[in-house]
């Protein structure tokens, strides 16, 4: 990213800890600035914080099993800490946008900056009920400062020539990548290689991906559980 | 081929780059991501090769009836695989020696390993432990997967560990599976189950926690099903 202005604000100072299996942020927002941050993921905060709960992403966001609030803290009087904890154990990532998009998986989002606009949007049907996932994702776009995270660990990958990544593994991606939902293999692999549905993504930008998923977690819990009795 | 084991040891994922003609062999839904031009061949066994029972046998030992071959493209590529449960990854390196490995904790391996299945005996059945072992053989590298972090033991002599704990251990191993207690009634009870009993020289890799008995844990305190 060139860095052309001076004006251009960098975001605020962060750190992460925990990571990659327990990660959670500290934020450091400037005296009367102002972080989104995805409902219940407050951890820890000073007491000049002031929270105002938002309506965020409109109708759309009920479908997506998330909670529909971002709630907004803003440092009063002075500078103030934010402790962030995301809902699963996992890791959290951060991207600077710069006038940019980026691509979430519907419960990635995290915490962003006033300036980073965060909207559902439609995968189209296709897409939506193959990719495993919902059928929504989230669109951020503006600039400064995005927060993200996911079960299990997160790997950032350079697309120049197209990639491959398993359907529920996607955590984030940029707007200039372009995918499609396809099979790998041949027809003998889409059946039996267990790996089914694929994202095959094209062009150049990033992808971030995931290196568990809960759903595999839950079905391995599953054979546990007591039987009931049946009379 | 070059391994690289990233984010241990709970969330680990293996990128594996592979050249141009080289093959890797992995086990069915492991694959996270890869490159764009590798390509997918699944069959029964090894490609080339039909092996309808190798494939049968090793669907009893938990793993999966089909084996998934990734082949990079003209200028090679990478693959990244990872595991369902938390846990850890290691490389064994073969040549020519023999490593017995949990039935569940293949995760992939070169081309020129050959992977058998080996049973255990019907005791193992019993113990619910699902004893089922692979023997891999051959020259190249093998990855496996853990339940919780992996640490090896130097056996010299007699050692005893936990069936539900092992994750592989060389082939010149002597072992012989039996019960923790004085008798099959306070094993059970202790909640030991079964033990292996190892002796000779070589090198158990063993994981910290036991999956069956998280999943005790965990499995009760849902709702029942149905």
């Amino acid at each position: 990213m060139e860095s052309q202005a001076t004006e251009i604000k960098k975001g605020f100072d962060f750190k992460f800890e925990g990571k990659p299996d327990y990660g959670y942020i500290t934020v450091k927002i400037p005296a009367s600035e102002t972080l989104k941050v995805e409902a219940s993921a407050m951890a820890t905060m000073d007491t000049n914080l002031k929270m105002k709960t938002k309506f965020k992403g409109g109708f759309s966001r009920l479908f997506q099993g998330e909670s529909l609030f971002i709630n907004e803290f803003t440092a009063q009087n002075a500078p103030a800490e934010i402790g962030i904890a995301p809902a699963a154990p996992g890791d959290v990532e951060h991207v600077y946008l710069d006038n940019e998009a980026i691509f979430l998986q519907s419960s990635a989002f995290v915490a962003s900056g006033m300036d980073v606009k965060a909207e559902t949007k439609f995968q189209g049907l296709v897409k939506g009920f193959f990719s495993g996932e919902n059928l929504f994702l989230i669109k951020c776009s503006g600039q400064g400062d995005l927060w993200f995270n996911s079960y299990g660990g997160v790997i950032e990958i350079d697309v120049n020539d197209g990639y491959v990544v398993d359907t529920g593994h996607i955590v984030a991606f940029t707007e200039t990548l372009e995918y499609k939902i396809s099979k790998v293999g041949g027809y003998k692999s889409l059946f039996f290689s267990g790996e089914g549905l694929v994202c095959r993504f094209s062009g150049e930008g990033k992808v971030w991906i995931q290196t568990r998923k809960v759903n595999p977690l839950a079905w391995w819990v599953h054979p546990f559980r007591r039987s009931r009795k049946n009379n | 081929m070059e391994i690289d084991i990233q984010l241990r040891p709970g969330s680990s994922a293996a990128k594996i780059s592979l050249a141009t003609g080289e093959t890797l062999t992995a086990e069915g839904g492991s694959m996270i991501a890869m490159s764009n031009d590798m390509s997918l061949t699944t069959t029964t066994y090894k490609k080339n090769k039909g092996g309808v029972l190798k494939a049968l046998k090793r669907m009893v030992s938990g793993e999966s009836f089909f084996m998934n071959h990734y082949e990079p493209g003209p200028n090679g590529g990478a693959i990244y695989l990872a595991t369902a449960l938390p846990g850890d990854m290691m490389t064994m390196e073969l040549n020519g020696q023999g490593l017995v490995v949990q039935g569940g904790s293949y995760v992939a391996s070169s081309h020129d390993i050959e992977i058998d299945f080996s049973w255990q005996g019907l005791k193992s059945v019993f113990s619910g432990e699902g004893l089922f072992w692979l023997n891999i053989n051959g020259t190249g590298k093998v990855i496996v997967n853990s339940f919780g972090a992996i640490y090896p033991v130097e056996v010299d002599g007699d050692y005893i560990v936990d069936t539900g704990h092992i994750v592989a251990f060389d082939e010149t191993l002597d072992f012989k599976i039996t019960k923790a207690g004085r008798s099959w009634i306070s094993s059970m009870l202790g909640g030991e189950g079964l033990v292996c009993k190892f002796n000779g020289k070589g090198t158990v890799w063993c994981q910290s926690h036991n999956e069956s008995s998280f999943g005790k844990i965990v499995g009760p305190k849902l709702r029942a099903r149905k």
